[in-house]
């Protein structure tokens, strides 16, 4: 047996520290790119998302690569992802996988105990014990990646060399893959910090706050969105974003089986325009328009074409009293950068003018023109 | 004299606008773009030579429209704008009251919200072209007319027909079913004209407060049918500026004096109006970097790539002035 899964940003370090101490076969498909999708596009129903066809081309180069236990994540109620494992699957048997099988983890109920009981099957039995502190180096891998990348998203909009915080973070990302014991990864977050703390920067600049909210796999799939974090980076914006892989796992393993839920807050500010959940993250999105409509000097929300709960919330949206600029990017195989370039440097310019409105109240001077 | 340039290449017309000191529109030029944006610049610069007054001199220039990075490295601009914020500039400075901007292209169509003299909202036509001014273009060529004709006639509408305007395919084989069931030519373009409107109205306009005053620039705004269409479909006013049709040009060359005169006061990076003696060459490649494939496109001269772009990375963004590839 031989075990893989798709893609979601660099959730597949943690999955393969935690299959390598317990010896299981395990291989990794490349990094998603164009090929990925064409894959993906080219054996999906034309209706589905981006999510779905991304992860369709991940699996079937995983199958190329010799896998024939590939995990997918499923649930109930969620949106279209609850029925994604068996309709892949029945894509690569149809496609001529036929020894191929997806294993389905649940991430709407079971949650921790269905994971690790996913991954006691897949490590042959392996003892209670050695899955546990794997699966707890394993998290702390993603905790390192995920607290690097914050500070990358505060470093790229200030940094006088455009890039140099991208290229430390690939460093980082491989460094954090290689560490091997506690002590080397720790070593090796706090040396990364550090070098990004040491980047050139802009004394001056005071970069624009936008928060990325939407559609969880597009946040977190830099390929699926066009990489739109480093591109803000580029304009000189300070990107935020609540969404983490950690975060996640943290609260839908963890905390939500005890009855603490981070989603909450979010869910209590989306109450006077949505009073349910409406499958995917529609209600997030709603709730964090709300919740930061003071703090962001504007909002980026990111939604995949035909996603039904989002394009519920890009329309809720608009209307809620806590005003703030919203851009809606919706991410589809057939998006261009060349179109998203245009509306985020448009979508820039409007906030700088209107942080500069807001902060000179002067009426500008200038020489009008003759038409009116 | 000082001047400045604005350079709005769009995908089927190019335009370029040169203002004095005082902002005053002092030269223009409006040209097809034929696919050569690069060509079309290097003429619209001779042309632009020509009305010059001869004490001009520019001191600035800024490029926006679907090729502007290309067109910044052939001219050597100051400034790199999209068209949204270039469209906006150009209408705040002559209608400062103005709270909703309809412009419409060649090949795309935007809406711009406009609150206190300040963008807050904008919207563009994502995947289709139905509304915008190619769509029109085609339909004019199918019956055999030239868009000024076509226009003139449509004014001259009885009982507008119904069109489905939601998508060019399917407009088009209701205009023939409508021919053939034998109603006035100028009943059914007066009609398309209106679906143009609504299937804007419904697509772009999705959501936005469209609030007077309203101006409408771009192309199509020469088009008396559809500025009649929308006004009857908002029941107000829509206000067409005298120069509609090069007003991306008009805001880039207003952005590009206020990057010069304001804090930063710069010298120009502009290569002359004599920059259509150089010869340009554009060429693509696919990169084999990664299994991305991108394909990157270059500009060069005779002997050196000028600029690199397209790639999803920016590996050959970084290294412009190597050789050739």
């Amino acid at each position: 047996m031989r075990v893989s899964m798709p893609h979601m940003g660099n959730l597949y370090i943690p999955f393969k520290a935690l299959f390598q101490r317990l010896d299981i076969d395990f291989v990794i498909p490349p990094i998603s790119n164009q090929r990925t999708l064409s894959l993906g596009t080219k054996y999906s129903p034309e209706g589905l998302c981006i999510p779905f066809k991304l992860a369709l081309g991940n699996l079937i180069e995983a199958a190329e690569m010799g896998a024939d236990a590939l995990i997918m994540p499923v649930g109930n109620g969620i949106c279209r992802l609850g029925y994604y494992a068996q309709t892949q699957e029945q894509i690569l048997h149809e496609i001529g996988y036929a020894n191929v099988r997806v294993v389905r983890i649940g991430i709407s109920e079971h949650k921790l105990l269905g994971l690790l009981k996913t991954i006691k099957y897949l490590a042959n039995n392996a003892s209670w014990p050695r899955i546990i502190s794997t699966f707890r180096f394993g998290l702390t891998k993603l905790n390192a990646l995920d607290r690097i990348e914050r500070i990358v998203q505060k470093v790229r909009a200030v940094e006088l060399v455009k890039g140099t915080a991208n290229q430390l973070f690939a460093q980082a990302v491989d460094a954090i893959d290689k560490a091997d014991d506690y002590n080397t990864l720790k070593k090796a977050q706090a040396d990364y910090l550090d070098r990004l703390d040491r980047i050139p920067k802009d004394p001056q600049a005071q970069p624009l706050l936008v928060g990325i909210i939407g559609e969880f796999y597009v946040l977190l799939e830099p390929f699926s969105n066009l990489d739109v974090e480093s591109e803000l980076g580029k304009l000189g914006v300070e990107v935020r974003r609540t969404t983490f892989t950690s975060s996640w796992t943290k609260f839908s393993l963890f905390l939500n089986s005890l009855g603490i839920n981070e989603k909450d807050r979010i869910h209590r500010a989306a109450l006077p325009y949505l009073k349910r959940d409406i499958g995917g993250e529609g209600w997030e999105s709603v709730g964090e328009k709300v919740l930061h409509a003071k703090e962001y000097d504007g909002i980026i929300h990111l939604a995949p074409f035909t996603c039904m709960p989002e394009v519920v919330a890009q329309n809720i949206m608009p209307s809620t009293r806590e005003s703030i600029p919203i851009l809606t990017l919706i991410c589809d195989e057939q998006t261009t950068k060349t179109g998203m370039l245009t509306r985020l440097e448009a979508f820039v310019d409007l906030l700088q003018r209107k942080r500069r409105a807001g902060t000179n109240k002067q009426p500008r001077v200038t020489v009008r023109g003759g038409y009116t | 004299m000082k001047a400045y340039l604005g350079i709005d290449v769009g995908s089927v017309t190019t335009k370029l606008a040169v203002l004095d000191e005082n902002n005053k529109l002092i030269a223009h030029t409006y040209l097809l773009t034929s696919g050569k944006p690069t060509a079309m610049v290097q003429q619209g610069l001779v042309q632009i030579k020509e009305h010059l007054p001869p004490d001009a001199e520019i001191s600035g220039v800024a490029t926006t429209g679907s090729a502007r990075y290309l067109a910044g490295v052939v001219v050597g601009a100051d400034l790199v704008k999209n068209e949204i914020t270039s469209h906006a500039t150009a209408a705040l400075f002559y209608f400062p009251q103005v709270q909703t901007i309809i412009e419409i292209g060649g090949q795309d169509s935007k809406i711009i919200i406009i609150r206190d003299e300040i963008v807050t909202d904008f919207g563009m036509n994502t995947v289709c072209a139905a509304g915008t001014g190619s769509f029109l273009d085609h339909q004019a060529l199918r019956l055999n007319m030239s868009i000024e004709e076509f226009s003139r006639r449509a004014m001259n509408h009885q009982t507008p027909v119904r069109i489905a305007g939601r998508c060019t395919v399917f407009a088009e084989s209701d205009m023939i079913h409508k021919q053939q069931m034998g109603h006035r030519i100028e009943d059914i373009i007066y009609g398309l004209c209106q679906a143009l409107v609504r299937n804007y109205l419904n697509n772009v306009g999705l959501g936005k407060e469209i609030k007077p005053p309203i101006v409408f620039q771009g192309g199509v705004a020469f088009n008396q049918a559809i500025v009649r269409a929308f006004q009857e479909e908002l029941a107000t006013e829509v206000i067409v500026p005298p120069h509609h049709e090069i007003m991306g040009a008009i805001g880039a060359a207003l952005l590009a004096h206020e990057e010069m005169t304001g804090y930063n006061n710069r010298r120009s990076q502009f290569k002359g109006l004599d920059v259509s003696q150089i010869k340009y060459n554009t060429s693509s490649f696919e990169c084999k970097a990664c299994p991305n494939l991108c394909e990157i496109a270059q500009l060069q001269t005779d002997s050196q790539v000028l600029a690199r772009w397209g790639g999803r990375c920016d590996l050959w963004e970084r290294a412009p002035s190597e050789e050739a590839k």
